[in-house]
């Protein structure tokens, strides 16, 4: 068995030349983490730079303990007993980990998206305050603002500027979840975690939110976990593989879809298992 | 196995079952012709508007509607905020502690309590001890079996709301306090309200907690330190005694209940499905 990569392998060609990625400055640096769910050890000693202002990606098999690292990122294991991380995850150098520091600042902070849209039992643009309301206390017309801003960012706006006050139980999945990003940008947060956004949408949804993510960067930093590698390909400056709770590798997407340095993330990326 | 012998067997199940739906609607319907057959020719204006009298004397229902309101209204307002609030720990916080188990188990037996218990038990605090029935008293005794109807009814529909949806909350850094109140009981309101509902109709329909609390009265009184009228007393007076005119009353009390709490439901609901 040779190194080099299947030259029939061709994600390589929808992978866009980043050369900027490592050099921006890190934003969210993991140390030395471990964490349990109970007796089930999920990650071992992960060490992970993730730089400011870019997409960096997770990816692996399912179980591999990459959607734990990012419920790590905003403390969400928090809210059930017996799951515990050790180690440090230093965000601007703060260690967001400990458990001096209230989670709900570090979520305030830290942002998240899931895999299945969660529009809250309200109207639109209640969903929007909602988040909004818990930290700022704002003008109607600052609100309306606020929340206009929001939609236009999420690229809703257009097909809920005129619904605004209805249910958003009523929106499309897709649109549901543009909404829920809508509403995560509108709390302000540094970093955006996206936990498989489009697992459940449909191809066309699935490219607006691409886009999204690819415009999003501008001002965030964003880190999504997807099953999708064409995905990781084609929005992530980064990508990292991680395979039974261990980081494998991480490196600019462009090398790791096209040149990875292990074995184990060649074979992943080229379909033999997984 | 042959198709025609699944085919057989699940025509057969179709049709046991809808057998059974049938008889039990049939009951029900039964229940409600002969009331409203033997309510109907009694309820006229007299019933809203006199008092309990003596037989022969053209006497209504007035007191007794009128106390059961202030029982049943005081009881939902003692009851319904220690339901709920009782559930949200249990379905919240409570599903791992020790305190939660307790709690449940305790709840449970409170449910299927016998209402004369209930009864008893507020007789030996609140009536005995302060002496005498009262107003108080039956709204109290009510209060206790409403309780565990809503926090059985509570837990039960927050269990139902998705664990995405606390976490999208949470995930905005919200405090519990507020994913609680402006989430989850949200998107369970419909479900508690039909549990709030359903245990006033409980209460709508006692008897045996009453008769040792607010004990009926046959006069007019709004006062609730002393003994207070309700339908299901008079109801249980009159449909036992000799006299035709008060057995004619009760019929038209039990009919008027019935139709309060089937009224509370349906606009109850139609007041959600479109609050949605």
């Amino acid at each position: 068995m040779t190194s080099a990569v299947d030259p029939t392998f061709n994600i390589a060609s929808s992978v866009a030349a980043k050369p900027d990625a490592v050099q921006a400055p890190t934003k969210v640096k993991v140390e030395g983490l471990n964490f349990y769910y109970g007796q089930n050890h999920a990650l071992k000693n992960i060490n992970f730079e993730i730089p400011e202002k870019r997409v960096t990606a997770m990816i692996g098999p399912s179980g591999c303990g990459k959607s734990t690292l990012l419920r790590v990122f905003n403390r969400m294991y928090d809210l059930y007993p017996g799951q515990r991380a050790e180690g440090q995850v230093l965000f601007d150098g703060v260690n967001i980990v400990g458990k001096e520091l209230d989670p709900t600042i570090v979520r305030t902070r830290i942002g998240m998206v899931f895999q299945k849209p969660t529009p809250f039992p309200m109207s639109i643009y209640d969903n929007i305050a909602f988040g909004v309301r818990l930290h700022e206390n704002l003008s109607k017309s600052k609100m309306d603002e606020r929340v206009e801003s929001c939609l236009r960012k999420a690229a809703i706006w257009d097909e809920a500027k005129d619904r605004l006050h209805t249910s958003a139980l009523g929106l499309s999945g897709g649109q549901q979840q543009r909404l829920c990003i809508a509403r995560t940008i509108a709390v302000q947060p540094e970093v955006i975690l996206l936990d498989e956004p489009t697992s459940a949408l449909d191809p066309i949804s699935t490219s607006k939110i691409e886009d999204l993510i690819d415009e999003l960067k501008q001002d965030f930093t964003i880190v999504i976990v997807t099953h999708n590698m064409q995905q990781a390909a084609r929005c992530a400056d980064i990508t990292a593989f991680f395979y039974l709770g261990e980081l494998v590798e991480v490196a600019p997407s462009d090398v790791i879809f096209t040149n990875p340095r292990q074995i184990k993330t060649r074979d992943y990326i080229t379909g033999r298992f997984g | 196995m042959s198709l025609a012998v699944r085919r057989a067997k699940d025509y057969t199940v179709k049709v046991v079952s809808t057998a059974f739906a049938v008889v039990a609607l049939f009951l029900l319907a039964w229940i409600l012709f002969t009331l409203v057959q033997k309510g109907l020719p009694a309820l006229n204006l007299n019933v809203f508007t006199r008092m309990t009298l003596p037989p022969g004397h053209e006497g209504g229902l007035l007191n007794a509607i009128v106390g059961s309101l202030i029982q049943i209204g005081l009881a939902m307002l003692i009851g319904t905020p220690i339901g709920l609030l009782a559930g949200t720990f249990l379905a919240e916080n409570g599903k791992t502690s020790k305190l939660g188990h307790i709690a449940r188990f305790v709840n449970d037996i409170l449910l299927s309590a016998p209402s004369i218990l209930v009864g008893l038990f507020v007789y030996a605090f609140l009536v005995n001890p302060f002496g005498g029935f009262s107003g108080w008293a039956g709204s109290v005794a009510l209060a206790i079996l409403v309780i565990p109807v809503i926090v059985r009814t509570t837990e039960d529909m927050l269990n139902l709301v998705p664990i995405g949806l606390r976490e999208a909350a949470y995930a905005l850094g919200a405090p519990q306090w507020k994913v609680v109140m402006m989430v989850t009981w949200r998107a369970a309101r419909a479900g508690i309200m039909t549990g709030i509902l359903l245990s006033i109709a409980r209460a709508a329909g006692e008897t045996a907690p009453l008769l040792f609390t607010s004990l009926g009265n046959n006069s007019w009184s709004t006062d609730l330190s002393r003994p207070m009228a309700s339908l299901p007393i008079a109801i249980y007076q009159y449909a036992g005694s000799p006299f035709d005119d008060w057995v004619a009353l009760a019929w038209a009390g039990a009919l008027l209940i019935t139709v309060s709490v089937l009224l509370l439901n349906i606009i109850s609901r139609l007041v959600l499905a479109k609050t949605g």
